[in-house]
């Protein structure tokens, strides 16, 4: 019964990390590699502050710390010129030392005995079992950042962002400005994804210096699995089938792990052959039709 | 309305490939003037284009726009007030945004909150009226992705989607060089009539001396970054092909290199 509710809170909290990737990867069209760094910045920042006393306040700075650390990038790739992928490996280096700074030179800080917003939140429904308070925690910010989302890809901006990612020609000669408009996404991506690892801090009371690392695979993993699942119709399907593509990963990773299919090392491997074979499905398919063609079939 | 003085550009300065693709040009457009540029492949009409929309700022000269000096202005400030039409289909228009989508996000050009919705319903009404207007059957597939249509429909989309607002400035950048006669004189009709209707100041490039001859109310001839010939009134509405590549010859001291003017005769 545990392993329900854990890999069901786990999913939904990562549901962030995917909605996050989802902007980058899917609407802006670029693998957006701050989201390693930005992921620890929040959980730093997020740790520090409740440890302070602040487990509110906390998740506060840590999407405005993403989001500073999203419009970094953005700035490295429209006012500098360096190339998207390399802009995010600055910013994401860069941030290893910043997020060292800020847990006070120490590879981990641990939450025990402190107040988070989830023993807050038990405190306040003392009726409720413990798991289910933290299920509806994580239920919560996740409906709540997705809705977000999705009511922002309905406005103006919204649009341009994503006519940003489909076609910067038009979208300059449309008069607006592609930078500004770029810049802005990422900072919300990166908002996203280090509101969950904000919440992550909070949850597992414990931060630790990498706990960022391979987290673009696992995001990316998340938006894949949930296309092929749910779909990508439009955005809204998008940013919903990432949630839920990231409740089904982490209920793929339950089973492997409950039932030592596989140790626990491996599951990086295994989220990187996901994404790489994903990622193959359309080239394989124009591979096999050719094939076909050659063969004589229709 | 749009006053080109002493424009100026050298691509490759310094080096073997140094080549002039703008030597000194001016050029000045009356409101309303619809003027159509003529000239072989590096004589510098799109050259001139991308300096006229701020792709790239001029080594020397000004751009004047509308009594407004717009030389170093970028790209995307200069988009509200011209319209660029290019000769590739797939570049005026976002692929995977629908015909609605992509027609609200040009028609924001006239400001917008950024966090307003996307698109109203007053603007679907009013883009389903425009679309009707062109007769393509578009109007019927507001929902469908752009990158669904074909080459001739996209365009129109483009046209739309530049004149929507009314610019001071259209640019045509040999918008109908890549669809099939047909449809790309369907499309020269529905230009013409937007034009005239708005009465939007038009500056198109093409390698089709027909067309160009036919369409608008002046006619200019570049050669190397220079405008060698320039003609209208009475003394355009007399001129055959014939007289037009006569002239060519005699002003540039060269015959027409690119077969493709000499085969749209």
């Amino acid at each position: 019964m545990s392993i329900i509710f854990g890999t069901a809170q786990l999913g939904l909290i990562y549901g962030l990390l995917a909605i996050g990737i989802y902007i980058s990867f899917r609407v802006l069209n670029t693998p957006d590699l701050t989201a390693e760094g930005s992921f620890t910045f929040g959980l730093a920042v997020s740790s520090v502050m409740a440890a302070a006393g602040h487990p509110f306040l906390a998740l506060l700075l840590a999407i405005i710390a993403g989001a500073g650390a999203g419009m970094v990038t953005g700035l490295l790739q429209t006012k500098c010129g360096i190339h998207p992928v390399l802009a995010g490996i600055l910013t994401m280096s860069g941030l290893y030392s910043v997020n060292m700074f800020v847990m006070g030179e120490r590879a981990n800080v641990t939450l025990i005995g402190i107040e988070t917003v989830f023993t807050k939140a038990m405190d306040a429904m003392p009726f409720l079992d413990k798991n289910a308070v933290k299920l509806i925690i994580a239920l919560l910010a996740t409906a709540i950042s997705a809705l977000a989302a999705i009511l922002f890809f309905r406005t103006h901006i919204g649009l341009c962002v994503r006519a940003a990612g489909d076609n910067e020609t038009m979208v300059r000669a449309s008069s607006i400005n592609v930078d500004g408009v770029k810049i802005l996404a990422l900072a919300l991506s990166n908002g996203f994804i280090a509101l969950c690892g904000g919440i992550i801090a909070q949850y597992q009371s414990f931060a630790d210096i990498n706990s960022g690392v391979g987290i673009l695979v696992v995001g990316l993993a998340s938006v894949i699995i949930g296309e092929v699942i749910i779909g990508k119709r439009s955005v809204t399907v998008g940013i919903i089938s990432a949630v839920a593509g990231s409740v089904i990963y982490r209920i793929i990773i339950a089973l492997a792990t409950t039932y030592t299919l596989l140790p626990a090392y491996m599951l990086k491997f295994i989220s990187a052959v996901i994404v790489a074979a994903a990622l193959t499905v359309p080239a394989f398919k124009q591979t096999m039709s050719v094939n076909k063609l050659k063969r004589g079939g229709v | 309305m749009l006053k080109i003085e002493g424009a100026v550009k050298t691509f490759f300065k310094g080096t073997p490939n140094e080549h002039t693709a703008l030597d000194h040009l001016s050029l000045s457009l009356k409101e309303g003037e619809f003027v159509t540029i003529v000239g072989s492949n590096g004589a510098g009409k799109s050259t001139l284009f991308n300096a006229v929309c701020g792709t790239f700022m001029l080594d020397a000269g000004a751009v004047i726009l509308d009594g407004k000096d717009i030389t170093y202005q970028p790209d995307f400030r200069r988009a509200k007030t011209i319209g660029r039409v290019f000769q590739d289909p797939m570049k005026g228009t976002a692929p995977n945004l629908t015909i609605e989508e992509n027609l609200a996000l040009a028609y924001s050009r006239k400001k917008k909150p950024l966090f307003s919705p996307a698109i109203t319903s007053a603007e679907m009404k009013l883009f389903r009226e425009k679309l009707a207007e062109m007769d393509m059957g578009l109007e019927d597939r507001m929902k469908t992705k752009v990158g669904l249509l074909s080459g001739g429909q996209r365009q129109v989309v483009t046209l739309l989607m530049c004149t929507m607002n009314v610019p001071k400035l259209l640019l045509l950048d040999e918008h109908t060089a890549a669809l099939d006669p047909q449809t790309s004189e369907k499309i020269m009709q529905i230009t013409d009539k937007i034009v005239r209707e708005n009465n939007i100041t038009t500056m198109m490039i093409t390698h089709n001396l027909n067309s160009a001859l036919k369409t608008g109310t002046r006619t200019v001839m570049m050669d190397s970054g220079r405008i060698i010939l320039d003609i209208g009134g009475a003394e355009r509405e007399g001129m055959t092909l014939n007289d037009l590549l006569e002239m060519y010859s005699q002003k540039s001291n060269k015959q027409f290199d690119n077969d493709r003017m000499l085969l749209t005769r």
